[in-house]
Parts: C-alpha cells; sequence; structure tokens
C-alpha cells in the first residue's frame, strides 16, 4: 500500500508542474479566446458582451475571406510545390552518398535559419530598387517582366509563396526518403523482374506504399500554411491594401494595430475551427485511395 | 494520423556505407549536375546574405552579385554596437537558455512517467498533449497577451520563456518516451530493489539515460527558440528586452536603411544557428521530422 502512495506521490508531484504550464499557456488561452470573442473589448476599461456579433462581423468581412483565400493559396502552394518537388528529388536522393547527403543537407538549411531573416532576404531578392531578382531579369534580357514583386496586388501572393516553398521543402524530403526505404527492397526487385517499366513502379508500388506518409504531409502542409505569418509579416504586413492579409496578419492587425481584442480572440476561434475542418476533411478526402 | 516516430527514420536515412560505385552514364552525370544546381540555387540566398554582409553600402549596390572589393569586417562591430545587436543576442540567448532547462526538467520528468508509469488518467493526459500539437500556435496569441497583462509579466523574459517551454512540451514528451522504449524495464525494478525510491530511479537511471534524447530536444528547442519571431513580436516591448528575430524585423521595411549594417545584423542571428545545423544536421533532420506534427 505505500509503495502505491509513493507511486501516486511521484506521478501527482512529476506531472503537476508540466500540466500546469501546458495548461495555463497552451489549453486555456484557446477556451478563453472563444470566450473573449462574445466581447467587445479594447483591452483596457469595460468589456461588453456582444454574444455572437464578432464572428458575424467576421464572417461578413470581405478582408477576413480574402484572408482565408490567401491562406489557401498559399495552402496550395505547398501542396502543389513542396510535395511534389520534395517526392521527385527523394526518388532520386535515396542513396546515402555523400552527395546526395551534400544535396538533403543543402536543401533543408533553410528550415533552421529565423523566418525574419528569411523574409528580409527575399524582401531584398524582390525589391522595386535594389532588388536582385530585377536585376537578374534585366541582364538576361528579360525586362519586360521586371515588377513590383511585393507591391502589385495581382502578383504579390504568388510572390510571397516562392519563399514559403523554398523554406520548406527539406522536412518533406527527409519523409519521403525515410517512408521509401521502408519499403521492402524485395518489392522494387520484383517489379524489375517483371519488366516493369520505372514510371510503373512508381505509380503502382511507390505512391500506394508511402500513401499514409504523404497524407501526414498534407496534413503538414495545411498546418503550415497557417503559420506562413512571420514570413508574410515581415514581407509585406499584409499590404499593401492588405493584398496579401492572411487569417494571422488579420487577427494581429486587429487586436494589436486597432485593439479590438474581442474582435481578434474570435478570429483566433475561427482560425482553430478553420484549420480543424481543413485537417479533418483533407483526411476524409484522401480515405478512398488509401490502402 | 499517424505520427511519424523517431525509429521510422531508420539510421540508414542518414548513414549507409558510400553504395559501391558504378560507373555513371551520361545521364546521370546531367542528373548529378542539375542536383548540384539546384542545392545551390537553395543555399544561395544565404550566401548572399553573408557575402554581402562584407560589403560597403555603396559597393553592395553597385555589384550586388560580386564578392565584396574590399572586405567590411567592421560592418559586425558597427552592427553590434550601433543596431544593439549586442544587447538583442544577449536576450535571445537569456531566453533561449532558460527556455532550454524548463523544456528540459519538465519534458524530461513528464515523458518518463507518461511513457513508464501506470495511473489512472494517464491515456487523458497524454491526450491532452498530443492535442496541443494541432493547434495553430498563432491563435493563442491574443489571449496568451491578455493573459500575461493580467498576471504582469508582459515585457519580461518569463513571458517568453514560460510559452516557449509550454509549447515545447509536447515534442520533448514525444521524444522522450520513443527513447526510453529501448531501454529495458529490468534497470528500473534493480533499481528499486535496491531501495532506490522513484525520483532515485528517475535521477540516477533515467537521466543519465536519457541524455541522447535531451540533446535532441536541447538541438531543436535551441532552433524554435532563437528563430521565434510572432511570440516576442507580441510579448515585448521594451527595447532592452527585444531578441535577435524582434530587433531585425525593425529594419525589415527595406527602404532608407543602412545595407550593410543590417546584413552583419543578420549574419550574426544566423552563424550560431548554420554551426549549430553543421555538427547536428542528422539529428536536427531526425528530430525536426518526429516532431513535425507540431511544427
Amino acid at each position: 500500500m505505500a509503495f502505491v502512495n509513493r507511486l501516486r506521490g511521484f506521478v501527482v508531484i512529476g506531472l503537476l508542474p508540466a500540466l500546469v504550464l501546458y495548461l495555463v499557456f497552451v489549453l486555456v488561452p484557446i477556451v478563453w479566446s472563444v470566450y473573449y470573442g462574445f466581447y467587445d473589448w479594447k483591452g483596457i476599461g469595460a468589456a461588453s458582451f456582444t454574444g455572437l456579433d464578432n464572428y458575424a462581423e467576421a464572417l461578413r468581412d470581405p478582408i477576413f475571406w480574402r484572408a482565408l483565400k490567401n491562406n489557401l493559396i498559399i495552402v496550395a502552394a505547398s501542396i502543389l510545390g513542396q510535395l511534389p518537388i520534395a517526392l521527385v528529388l527523394s526518388l532520386i536522393l535515396r542513396k546515402s552518398t555523400l552527395f546526395h547527403r551534400f544535396v538533403r543537407s543543402a536543401v533543408f538549411m533553410p528550415m533552421v535559419v529565423s523566418t525574419v531573416v528569411i523574409g528580409m532576404i527575399w524582401g531584398y531578392i524582390y525589391h522595386p530598387q535594389i532588388g536582385i531578382l530585377n536585376v537578374i531579369l534585366q541582364n538576361i534580357g528579360l525586362g519586360s517582366w521586371i515588377r513590383d514583386w511585393l507591391g502589385d496586388a495581382r502578383i504579390n501572393m504568388y510572390s510571397v509563396s516562392a519563399p514559403v516553398i523554398w523554406a520548406n521543402i527539406g522536412p518533406y524530403l527527409i519523409i519521403f526518403i525515410s517512408a521509401i526505404q521502408n519499403i521492402p527492397s524485395e518489392m522494387e526487385d520484383a517489379a524489375k523482374l517483371d519488366g516493369a517499366v520505372r514510371a510503373k513502379w512508381l505509380y503502382l508500388i511507390v505512391i500506394p506504399m508511402i500513401w499514409d506518409t504523404i497524407k501526414v504531409a498534407i496534413v503538414l502542409c495545411i498546418s503550415g500554411s497557417l503559420k506562413a505569418f512571420d514570413l508574410i509579416y515581415i514581407m509585406t504586413g499584409g499590404g499593401p491594401a492588405q493584398s496579401t492579409e492572411l487569417l494571422a496578419t488579420y487577427m494581429y492587425n486587429n487586436t494589436f494595430e486597432v485593439f479590438r481584442y474581442g474582435y481578434g480572440s474570435a478570429v483566433s476561434s475561427l482560425i482553430i475551427v478553420i484549420s480543424l475542418i481543413l485537417v479533418l476533411g483533407s483526411q476524409l478526402l484522401m480515405r478512398k485511395r488509401g490502402i | 494520423m499517424n505520427l511519424i516516430s523517431p525509429e521510422s527514420l531508420t539510421e540508414k536515412t542518414f548513414r549507409r556505407p558510400l553504395s559501391t560505385r558504378r560507373r555513371k552514364s551520361g545521364w546521370l552525370w546531367g542528373l548529378d549536375t542539375a542536383l548540384l544546381v539546384y542545392a545551390l540555387a537553395t543555399i544561395y540566398p544565404l550566401l548572399w546574405l553573408f557575402i554581402s554582409s562584407f560589403k560597403s553600402v555603396r559597393d553592395f549596390s553597385a555589384n550586388p552579385f560580386a564578392l565584396p572589393s574590399v572586405w567590411q569586417f567592421e560592418n559586425y562591430t558597427r552592427a553590434w554596437e550601433i543596431a544593439g545587436i549586442g544587447r538583442a543576442f544577449a536576450n535571445s540567448v537569456i531566453v533561449t537558455l532558460g527556455s532550454l532547462a524548463l523544456t528540459l526538467i519538465l519534458g524530461t520528468l513528464t515523458g518518463y512517467i507518461l511513457s513508464r508509469l501506470d495511473f489512472r488518467f494517464k491515456g487523458v493526459i497524454m491526450g491532452l498533449f498530443v492535442l496541443g500539437m494541432l493547434i495553430p500556435i498563432h491563435s493563442t496569441l491574443v489571449p496568451l497577451f491578455i493573459m500575461m497583462k493580467n498576471l504582469h509579466i508582459l515585457d519580461t523574459y518569463a513571458s517568453l520563456i514560460l510559452p516557449y517551454a509550454a509549447f515545447e512540451l509536447p515534442v520533448a514528451i514525444f521524444i522522450v518516451a520513443a527513447y526510453l522504449t529501448s531501454v529495458p524495464k529490468e534497470l528500473e525494478e534493480a533499481a528499486m530493489i535496491d531501495g532506490n525510491g522513484y525520483w532515485g530511479i528517475f535521477c540516477r537511471i533515467i537521466m543519465p539515460l536519457a541524455v541522447p534524447a535531451m540533446a535532441t530536444i536541447s538541438i531543436l528547442g535551441f532552433l524554435r527558440f532563437w528563430n521565434d519571431f510572432a511570440f516576442a513580436l507580441v510579448f515585448i516591448n521594451d527595447q532592452s528586452l527585444k531578441t535577435l528575430p524582434l530587433s531585425l524585423s525593425i529594419f525589415s521595411d527595406g527602404y532608407g536603411t543602412d545595407y550593410s549594417l543590417t546584413m552583419a545584423a543578420m549574419s550574426i542571428a544566423v552563424i550560431p544557428t548554420v554551426i549549430v545545423y553543421l555538427i547536428f544536421q542528422e539529428q536536427i533532420m531526425k528530430g525536426m521530422v518526429a516532431g513535425a506534427v507540431k511544427g
């Protein structure tokens, strides 16, 4: 009996600090953001209960929908940009030669650099006057392509997608390589004996065998897009004229620039709901093809 | 959704004896050249940053792609002093070390308890920690800000250290739990027969054994804490408490600033992470992928 009590004492005292820290700083804020969302509050003074007004206002605001659309552009860019590149590279870079390891390291490198620095570097690349992209275009005779990459509202969402893709291929590459290496080598040998061509081998064996991994990668792309905040905040701040607004920059600007804490909280709650819908929806869509 | 466990990233993903050499066909040479170009294109923006950080402003504008005509090492000393990068560097060190210490202690203890001991509500508690991995960090900024304002810890080191550690806990617990599956339970039983209590077992058996797992947590935590921007942006206002990414962001509009100073300041922020990366790449790749579900 004393033994059981000792276990209980250890478990309670051992778990308590981590659990309290985690609950207070991760889980409770989510509940609170739903709660604050029901109030009109400027951060100081009295908060007045307004029910679902904030939520309704967000859903009526065209900027909110534009931000959501921009988030979806980032999701699409990630899924259609990062995953195919990572998949192709993983098929080529399966061997652990020195050269292949070098290429993997290079592709992974941007992952360890602060998004602030990445955003600033790409800001210099796209800069209308000193930007090296325009200098390159000028030098190779494509002067007509020169433009204000971050200022032109028709193209700037695509401009900001490029660094998002560039910086995040590494992890998917490593995930795919390890998934491919877990395919029993007999399957590749068998495919060769049967005379299956490489493309068929890829389509009939590799893709189905790593389908679960691809599903995880798609979920990561979706949740990653909701984190693109840092990069885009640094490059454009959501502008010009809110053309590159994301849900997170929309939330940030409403809360900390115009001090509408209640409204910002409501948007935060909507971000959680939207991300859960996207993740669950993508899983349901892909279930049919699972093996 | 299946989580990617560190075990699925087999050792051969990263290290395998050089494959038996075969004569390369022309096609393969072409492929390797393309790979090399791709790899260089990927790291070029970073190389460009380092090279530019040694240029004078005039040199930078006149020859954006060339090597510096004169290597201006004083850009670094100027950035350190004028731009207050020294202060920011010290803040980043303090915040990163504080968060790491908290993450390591709590993560290892919790990971041990949740993976090795049996008790009621274990599944619920584990579930809570997994749930946290699905939550977009940015959606907690507003309520966290309000809460910390009420607790009067905004604009202190604690306003970064506490949430950093809290958000890193699931990853740390996950890594420790995965690592301990490879440790035989007999070790703990033997220690218990020798008269050790649970604390004794934790301190004398588990902690020393879990050092490799703790190393992985430290490296990943270092990169996350050192590079974080969103939390620092919202929770820190006081100039003297700004971390490196936050102080750099002041230069980010790119107009009318001293480019070479900015480039040097950015390099000062990046160099520690690049060094850590070059030393621990394999561990970083494995760990980041394992913790990627949280991201």
